[in-house]
């Protein structure tokens, strides 16, 4: 069967945690385009109008105009990451963003037989930010 | 002890924490569903396709719960795995036997959650220029939709929970559970043999 998309070598190197690594082979293999961190959103200015705070999504989604955040944060750990993603749907309303926290990253895991990622997701203790 | 207590399955339910669905919600739900196709689909003979293996459940219970004259045909795509990753893009491992072109075709699925696997066959299916390709889903999980699929049927909406039962399956266990239930934690970790 002819591929209907030809994903490019998915270069690990480019990756800030092994997750994201692994959801983006899962897109290759389902044909699914990606890029990786391709935007950043300024969230806060200070009073010269320099950035202070930005949010720059793990992946976007151009066939599905789709940016999607990962997470493996625990829900406790994850205060700054949930302010953040507020203060990008009130800043940006029309930017679709969707947010996979650490319980549905390892849902996914297991879903896709990444057994080992998903066993990794659940026993971490300490914080493990992505972003 | 309930008609549809966690006890009455003995083994089979052992690492189900709770019952989300019961096996009465789904049959009537999936009745609910065969009646509509009967009235959408009269005399088009449609032709309902569905994907291995967690959809045999639905798919025996909706052709039973439709009234009008159908055909039905499976296909098999090859599964993400660490395994089969290195292997490239999905594919197909068993095609239709029925060709599509010019039929009506309703893919019917048991449970729809990134939509990555769904797009790949709808795309497939669509260069065969059927007449006309909707979806019929009985369980969506639209937290973790990755792909916009229009769904013409829907049964439930499920949690954003992982979850087993009526074809959904955990390491290939609980698919024959009749009703859609809840996993204890513990069945996460521990560890390659699924042991509870």
């Amino acid at each position: 069967m002819k591929p209907l998309y030809n994903p490019p070598e998915t270069d690990k190197s480019k990756f800030a945690h092994p997750v994201e690594e692994a959801f983006a082979r899962i897109l290759d293999f389902y044909g699914l385009q990606w890029q990786y961190e391709p935007r950043t959103f300024p969230l806060q200015w200070d009073e010269s109008g320099n950035v202070t705070e930005a949010f720059t999504p793990d992946f976007y989604l151009p066939e599905q105009d789709l940016y999607i955040e990962l997470t493996t944060l625990r829900p406790q750990l994850s205060t700054m990451k949930n302010r953040k993603m507020r203060r990008m749907q009130e800043l940006y309303p029309d930017i679709h963003l969707k947010l996979f926290k650490r319980r549905e990253m390892r849902d996914l895991m297991v879903k896709f037989g990444l057994y080992d990622q998903a066993e990794k997701i659940q026993g971490t203790e300490a914080q493990e930010a992505i972003a | 002890m309930t008609e549809n207590g966690l006890e009455t399955y003995g083994d089979l339910a052992t690492g189900v924490r709770e019952i989300l669905i019961s096996t009465n919600e789904i049959q009537q739900r999936v009745y609910e569903i065969g009646q509509a196709i009967s009235q959408d689909y009269t005399g088009l003979n449609p032709l309902l396709v569905g994907v291995l293996k967690g959809v045999l459940f639905f798919m025996a219970d909706l052709l039973r719960a439709v009234r009008i004259p159908t055909e039905m045909d499976f296909i098999a795509v090859s599964s993400y795995s660490p395994e089969s990753r290195d292997q490239g893009l999905v594919r197909m491992v068993k095609d239709l036997e029925i060709p599509i072109s010019g039929r009506h075709v309703l893919f019917v699925e048991d449970v729809i959650d990134t939509g990555l696997t769904l797009n790949y066959i709808l795309r497939n299916l669509r260069v065969r220029q059927p007449a006309s390709l909707e979806v019929c889903v009985l369980f969506n999980k639209p937290e973790h939709r990755l792909v916009n699929i229009p769904l013409k049927y829907k049964g439930f909406d499920l949690p954003d929970r992982f979850v087993v039962g009526y074809g959904l399956d955990y390491r290939e266990k609980y698919r024959n559970l009749p009703f859609v239930g809840l996993l204890k934690p513990n069945v996460f970790q521990s560890g390659p043999n699924n042991s509870v």
